[in-house]
């Protein structure tokens, strides 16, 4: 019963890992990485380890996202170009 | 386990539970609403464990989750708006229902510590969470309005 | 080689690491367990020199050189973003064209940006007595700035980030790092050993001798770092172009 709060927090991070792999569409797969990231620092905080947890929210949170979706952006941007183009 | 971590392990259960069951299905409007919920959810799950282990110095988790969640979604409609902009994310009723939530576990935490630095702590991380929430939906449903893009 | 091998290696590789961990873990100490024979040396170790942060205390004293690693690893990653996001010569630049931001959305990101940046710091200055440290509170203040990207637009970031003193800020916050550890191998016993500095009083900001300073450079380092990082894609996803006709 203690455990109840770490056994919560572990099947939210294996319910989110294995949605982050099935999604296919990077976009999609952005959205639930956040999730997973917020869903990863809550199964650290109640491992007792803080520190982890704070270092996965700050890279997690924002910058995982941005990086990814203006990766996406860029990709899209040079299929417009070469769909224009022909 | 005390009443606080039974709190938070519903709360985390039920509510971040919910949210990764709508990120992970359904079209893309109701996955960025469920995204923005998550953070919206576990953020007060993070005070309630802070102070259900009696560790103040946890809150720090709960503020950096308030400051940078909003900021995430953010960045989702910010570069989703081209997608999002026919089809707006309606999501008024479990945004408010979110903030209420935090904002009620916001004031128990504050009844429970007493006035001092660490209720000032606990107001700022409340406003910052109920606040950065609530625009970041506003910013979902049509927040950024591209001028030049068809 | 063909499918069918290439899969069996895969197979035969996986199952080998399957097997190797599965004993791994066979054993362990269990779940939970009251021994912690690391745990109870490292907590000494950092209350001796008055590092209310047991993590600090690992991160930065008595594994400070793993710290320089990993400091090293990121500079390095960072620099071939750099050299591979570049602008080449058949790119050119567009001007960005200017997004229209909803009042509140604005106003919100106009507001959160001094208090992450506060954040930021707050994190780097607490972290040998708090959770946190150069690190996170890094991230967060780098993160703070791209708030004009998110509730403004590109332009707005780019006159506050002139990416080329981010470029000189990591490589002087790096070398701090260095400077540190050879002032202590100087004035003291050895690389990085936190022996120069008073340890000052248990649980203030001033205490754990050089562990706050080495937080402080690893916080600039990678602050600096997730702007130039930042920087590049940015220029990348939204400034820079292909040359029509190529």
């Amino acid at each position: 019963m203690a455990d109840a709060v770490i056994v919560v927090a572990l099947l939210l991070v294996a319910g989110s890992a294995t949605a982050a792999v099935a999604v296919r569409d990077p976009v999609r797969q952005a959205l639930v990485l956040a999730v997973l990231g917020v869903a990863l620092a809550v199964l650290f905080t109640v491992l007792q380890a803080p520190d982890v947890a704070l270092s996965q929210l700050a890279v997690g949170s924002v910058l995982t996202p941005l990086l990814l979706l203006l990766t996406v952006r860029k990709v899209k941007r040079r299929g417009q170009r070469k769909g224009r183009e022909q | 386990m005390n009443g606080w971590t039974l709190t938070a392990a519903l709360v985390l259960g039920g509510g971040v539970g919910a949210t990764l069951w709508g990120v992970a299905t359904g079209p893309l409007r109701r996955r960025v609403v469920a995204q923005n919920l998550s953070t919206a959810l576990a953020c007060p799950a993070l005070l309630l464990l802070s102070q259900g282990y009696d560790r103040p110095s946890y809150v720090d988790l709960a503020l950096v989750l308030a400051l940078l969640g909003p900021v995430g979604t953010l960045v989702f409609a910010r570069l989703l708006s081209g997608e999002l902009a026919g089809d707006p994310p309606r999501a008024q009723g479990v945004t408010w229902a979110a903030a209420g939530l935090g904002a009620a576990v916001v004031l128990a935490l504050c009844v429970a510590v007493g006035p001092g630095r660490a209720m000032a702590k606990l107001l700022v991380v409340g406003a910052l969470l109920v606040g950065g929430n609530l625009v970041a939906s506003r910013a979902l449903s049509g927040g950024f309005r591209e001028v030049s893009r068809g | 080689m063909n499918r069918r091998t290439r899969l069996w290696l895969v197979a035969a590789g996986g199952g080998g690491l399957a097997v190797l961990l599965v004993a791994a873990c066979l054993e362990l100490p269990a779940f939970g367990g009251a021994s912690h024979p690391y745990g109870d040396r490292a907590v000494r170790a950092s209350l001796s020199r008055h590092t209310a942060n047991t993590i600090a205390s690992v991160n930065f004293d008595q594994r400070a050189y793993d710290t320089l690693g990993e400091m090293t690893i990121l500079f390095a990653a960072v620099l071939g973003c750099v050299v591979l996001l570049r602008q080449t010569r058949d790119e050119h630049r567009a001007r960005p064209e200017p997004e229209e931001v909803a009042p509140p959305v604005r106003r919100y990101a106009l507001v959160v940006l001094p208090v992450a940046l506060l954040t930021g710091l707050y994190v780097i200055a607490h972290g040998q007595l708090s959770p946190g440290g150069g690190f996170q509170g890094g991230v967060v203040a780098a993160t703070a700035l791209h708030l004009l990207y998110l509730g403004a637009d590109y332009r707005a970031l780019e006159r506050i980030r002139p990416v080329g003193r981010y470029e000189v800020g990591d490589a002087v916050a790096a070398s701090a790092y260095v400077i540190t550890g050879l002032a202590c191998l100087i004035g003291g016993t050895a690389f990085l050993a936190n022996t120069v500095l008073p340890y000052g009083t248990f649980n203030t900001l001033s205490s754990g001798g050089t562990v706050p300073l080495l937080n402080a450079a690893i916080g600039m380092e990678v602050a600096c770092a997730v702007v130039v990082l930042l920087a590049r894609f940015l220029d990348q996803a939204v400034e820079i172009e292909e040359e029509s006709g190529k």
